[in-house]
């Protein structure tokens, strides 16, 4: 059968590789490159989708020996917990290319950083091997680090050593916790579906294992209190880098907290469930409430990520705590559904919140206004976007949310509190829409363009993609509960 | 050693046979030492006869051709000598590692020595340290640790005041004087261990085992005389100021060459030495200041040349987490042999883009614009030491970790975690200033630049293609 995994996951690469090899490659070849590249990863992702995940456990596994000595293995495959998540990271990482096309400013770096990234998001996502996750995890750090140095704004610098420090201390916690892992299991192997069917740590070690992971994980998350990275590194990121950032490398955090502290150390999750919830309700609050306090329209974006973060996090933590698998698996479902919304809507939002800085070259909500007799369409796609993430009913964010708190409701009815984040977000968002797009326009912004046809052509399929989840969840939630359904005990 | 006199004096008294068998084996055994010591001198008749043009790719070829003798070697676990030396595993990887770093270090070293009037002893200089670093490597025998400090010590300080100015005196000094004493330091420690087990065989050390005094003195001068050559602190002091006063090309031998060879030579004492003296704990005790000193220190640094010197210290700190694991872990070996060969590749690629681009950190501002290639090598030598996967420092490191944990030293691997975010820290303030606007345009430097490029090659295939290595070590 044809490798359609690796073929997907480093097809990236291997533009990244092309233009690093060829010097005097043009820009428009560059970003040709680019949007070809992670067009046919795309590509093979749809097929993978196609070809479906089996349910139970990983399928489409593709396994060849890498370090045998020590039981490393190249592993790659999905379960339906990775595949909307791959889907997902294909899709974002397409429109950024078509986005960025304008990038005039080293275009052949900025691309082939931007694949080196594509190839390690996805490398975490179906990575099966815990040194191969680590490899790609810690790729993914190289590569934002270098875009948001490379391409960002004012303080970029900073920001980026920011965040590079923060995230790799928190990551080599994880790399304790996978040797402990490790040298636990029987025969020693790195392989992921033995340390799952059969998790060697239990005791104290699982626990100290589990903090370990938790620690790596809420700071790429980011749960409060290691958030800090998150708006600096926001700000100060081109575009498409935030739209990635957000849409996809805060996934690598909660999708670590699934696949590693959920299914390999399961009772120690059990146990500290509750002090797992109380970060996640604390974070969805705080998030929701420092957003609210915003005037610059990107680290207002930024904030609610935190916000919508801290809701998969409570969705992960009632499915551990659960003791009706039924209600558990709601829980996941909702908590990985979120992940997927949360990379749409909130890509689309910085996507659209790039396209206003682009435009009027300010942020400030203060001194923008009537962008949507300006810039209708703009303005239009901003407001279903911001409903959208305010959790709308028929939009994205809704069916995740909901079965969260239903979820919720049934194991820990007091953190329902965290509802309250809703209508915070919501009264964020109407404020954020009636000083920056509704009103007069003031003079200054009335020559203002509205979206070309590549701004339309990369904001268009996003929104598409946020009203189809909102309208049929079910297309993406009957393959996520295939798995999570024969997960949970 | 004294036993190997007894030998050699019986064998000259009418030696059988089998003697002479066993005296054809044993030097059989020892070929690429001799290929390397034939070099040196070969290097020195070409010198004596003016043509130092010759000596530098005789130096090249000889070396090379010492690791291919070694590879037969590999697997083979015997004593020779009379339990002297060893012929193992740490001995023959560290001439399978060291020997081609030599042979890069040579290659840096002609830029900066070319048209002196002695370059040709620069090379043979080289390959004579050497041959004391491997003796260290394979020591069976506390008198093989005292001369291959010794052989590696007189060398390198002929090679650190080589240019001739007061910088380079002023540092050969400093590292004479420091070497004097911590050399009769040990040696001096060494005799306790001699008059408590009455031999100077490693093997013999299980006898201190009800002598704890003596044994305690005995250590701690063994790690007085191999910390100096390795650069452990609190033994570091001469380390900067050496490395700064050298040429760039000799400061990058100093950080591998003598290291590995010392740290091997704790190896194997370490392996022979009860663990009732508590050994364990005070190697674990100097990784941790080790690894903290170096990195905190060398985030101070303006000076790049000091900067990896602060940071080779840090590095030897994470070299001992493999030593304190040695008796406990199946990783300990295998750990210790990958990362002194990551070791070796990373840090001779970064001291050839320092001789490219200067030793001043301003100097490399706008590296990375002016120069893309060297720069991006210089990344990835970087990253590679703090531990990034999936370079040769992510493995090395990795396994090391690994076998703290499983040597049951959990605290020491969460040391040594915390202490590679800090050393990110160290690493980024070359990596940050690179990529802004370029100020100038470092001279093209050919030398220089195909040494990175093997470093680079060897760095990531070390990283990527760690099985290669590990298949051959366990």
């Amino acid at each position: 059968m044809f490798p359609i995994v690796s073929a997907t996951l480093f097809l990236p690469l291997l533009g990244a590789a092309l233009l690093v090899a060829w010097r005097g490659a043009p820009p428009r070849v560059a970003h040709g490159v680019g949007v070809a590249a992670s067009g046919l990863s795309l590509l093979g992702s749809a097929w993978m989708w196609a070809r479906g995940a089996s349910g139970e456990g990983f399928s489409q596994v593709e396994e060849v020996a890498w370090i045998p000595s020590i039981g490393v293995a190249y592993r790659v495959g999905l379960d339906g917990i990775s595949l909307p998540l791959v889907l997902m990271t294909t899709i974002l990482f397409f429109l950024s290319f078509l986005f960025s096309a304008s990038i005039r400013e080293r275009p052949r770096s900025y691309v082939a950083l931007f694949l080196l990234l594509e190839t390690a998001s996805i490398g975490v996502f179906v990575a099966l091997d815990a040194i191969l996750f680590y490899v790609f995890f810690e790729v993914t750090l190289v590569g934002m680090y270098f875009i948001i140095a490379g391409w960002g704004y004012e303080g970029r610098q900073r920001a980026a050593l920011m965040f590079f420090l923060y995230t790799l201390l928190g990551s080599l916690p994880l790399l304790l916790a996978i040797l402990g892992l490790y040298l636990a299991s029987d025969p020693n192997t790195f392989d992921m579906r033995s340390y799952i069917a059969d998790p060697p740590l239990s005791g104290l070690a699982a626990v100290l294992a589990l903090i370990a992971m938790l620690v790596t994980f809420f700071v790429k998350i980011p749960v409060v209190p290691v958030h800090t990275w998150l708006p600096a590194a926001h700000v100060e990121a081109p575009t498409a880098g935030s739209v990635v950032l957000a849409g996809v490398l805060l996934k690598l955090g909660t999708y670590g907290l699934v696949r590693f502290a959920l299914q390999m150390t399961p009772d120690a999750f059990r146990q500290l469930a509750v002090v797992v919830l109380v970060f996640g309700v604390f974070s969805a609050l705080y998030g929701a409430f420092v957003a609210l306090a915003q005037t610059d329209l990107k680290r207002l974006v930024a904030y609610t990520s935190v916000n919508h973060m801290g809701y998969v996090v409570v969705g992960v933590a009632v499915a551990a705590a659960a003791t009706d698998p039924a209600v558990g698996a709601l829980a996941l479902d909702g908590a990985v559904l979120q992940m997927v919304s949360h990379g749409f809507v909130t890509g689309g939002l910085f996507f659209l919140v790039g396209m206003v800085q682009d435009r009027a070259h300010t942020r400030e909500m203060g001194e923008l206004g009537g962008l949507l007799r300006v810039t209708p369409v703009l303005g239009w796609a901003f407001v279903l976007a911001a409903f959208a993430s305010l959790g709308l009913p028929g939009l994205a964010h809704f069916p995740a949310e909901f079965q969260i708190f239903l979820g919720t409701l049934q194991v820990y009815p007091v953190a329902a509190v965290v509802v309250l984040g809703i209508v915070v977000t919501a009264g964020l968002y109407l404020k954020a829409i009636q000083s920056a797009f509704m009103g007069e326009a003031p003079e200054r912004w009335s020559k203002l363009g509205d979206l070309g046809p590549r701004e339309v052509l990369t904001i268009a399929p996003v929104l598409a993609l946020v009203v189809l989840i909102g309208v049929a969840p079910f297309l993406v939630l009957d393959v996520i509960h295939a798995t999570t359904g024969a997960l949970l005990p | 050693m004294i036993a190997l006199l007894q030998g050699m004096g019986e064998g000259m008294q009418g030696m059988g046979g089998g003697q002479q068998m066993q005296m054809a084996r044993d030097l059989a055994l020892l070929a690429p030492e001799i290929a390397v010591l034939l070099t040196a001198v070969g290097a020195l008749v070409l010198e004596m006869l003016r043509l130092p043009r010759v000596a530098l790719p005789f130096t090249v070829i000889g070396l090379l051709v010492a690791t291919g003798l070694t590879v037969p070697l590999l697997g083979s676990e015997t004593p020779i000598f009379m339990d002297t030396f060893r012929v193992d595993a740490l001995s023959v990887w560290a001439k399978l590692a060291l020997l081609p770093a030599t042979a890069l270090c040579a290659v840096l070293a002609y830029p900066e020595v070319r048209d002196t009037d002695r370059e040709g002893t620069v090379y043979a200089l080289f390959s004579f340290t050497t041959i004391g670093a491997l003796a260290l490597a394979g020591a069976g025998d506390v008198m093989f640790l005292v001369l291959g400090v010794l052989l590696s010590s007189l060398g390198s300080f002929a090679l650190v005041a080589y240019p001739r100015d007061d910088r380079a005196t002023e540092a050969a000094m400093k590292y004479l004087v420091f070497g004097s004493v911590t050399g009769a330091v040990m040696i001096f420690g060494l005799t306790f261990w001699f008059g408590a087990t009455g031999s100077t065989l490693l093997s013999e050390l299980g006898g201190l085992e009800g002598a704890p005094l003596a044994a305690a003195f005995g250590l701690v001068a063994v790690l007085v005389g191999l910390g100096y050559k390795a650069a452990i602190a609190p033994f570091h002091f001469w380390a900067p100021d050496a490395y700064d006063g050298a040429p760039v090309s000799v400061a990058a031998f100093l950080s591998i060459v003598p290291k590995v060879g010392a740290i091997f030579g704790l190896s194997q004492v370490a392996s022979d030495l009860p663990t009732g003296t508590g050994w364990p704990l005070i190697v674990a005790g100097l990784a941790t200041l080790s690894m903290t000193y170096g990195n905190l220190a060398a985030l101070a640094q303006e000076n790049v040349v000091r900067l990896l010197a602060y940071s080779s210290i840090a590095q030897s700190g994470y070299f001992l987490l493999g030593v304190v694991a040695l008796d406990r872990s199946n990783l300990a070996l295998p750990s210790l042999v990958v990362f002194a060969a990551a070791y070796a590749a990373m840090n001779v690629g970064a001291f050839a883009v320092v001789l490219l681009a200067g030793r001043d950190l301003r100097e490399f501002a706008g590296l990375g614009r002016s120069r893309p290639a060297a720069g991006a090598a210089m990344v990835v030598f970087l990253i590679s030491l703090v531990g990034v996967p999936p370079l040769a420092g992510f493995v090395g490191k990795f396994l090391l970790f690994g076998a703290a944990i499983d040597a049951g030293f959990v605290w020491l691997a969460v040391v040594a975690i915390l202490n590679s975010v800090l050393s990110l820290g160290v690493y980024l303030r070359i990596v940050v200033p690179m990529y802004q606007p370029a100020k100038r345009v470092p001279a093209p430097a050919k030398v220089a630049s195909a040494v990175w490029t093997i470093s680079l090659f060897a760095t990531v295939a070390i990283g990527v293609a760690a099985q290669v290595l590990l298949g051959r070590v366990s």
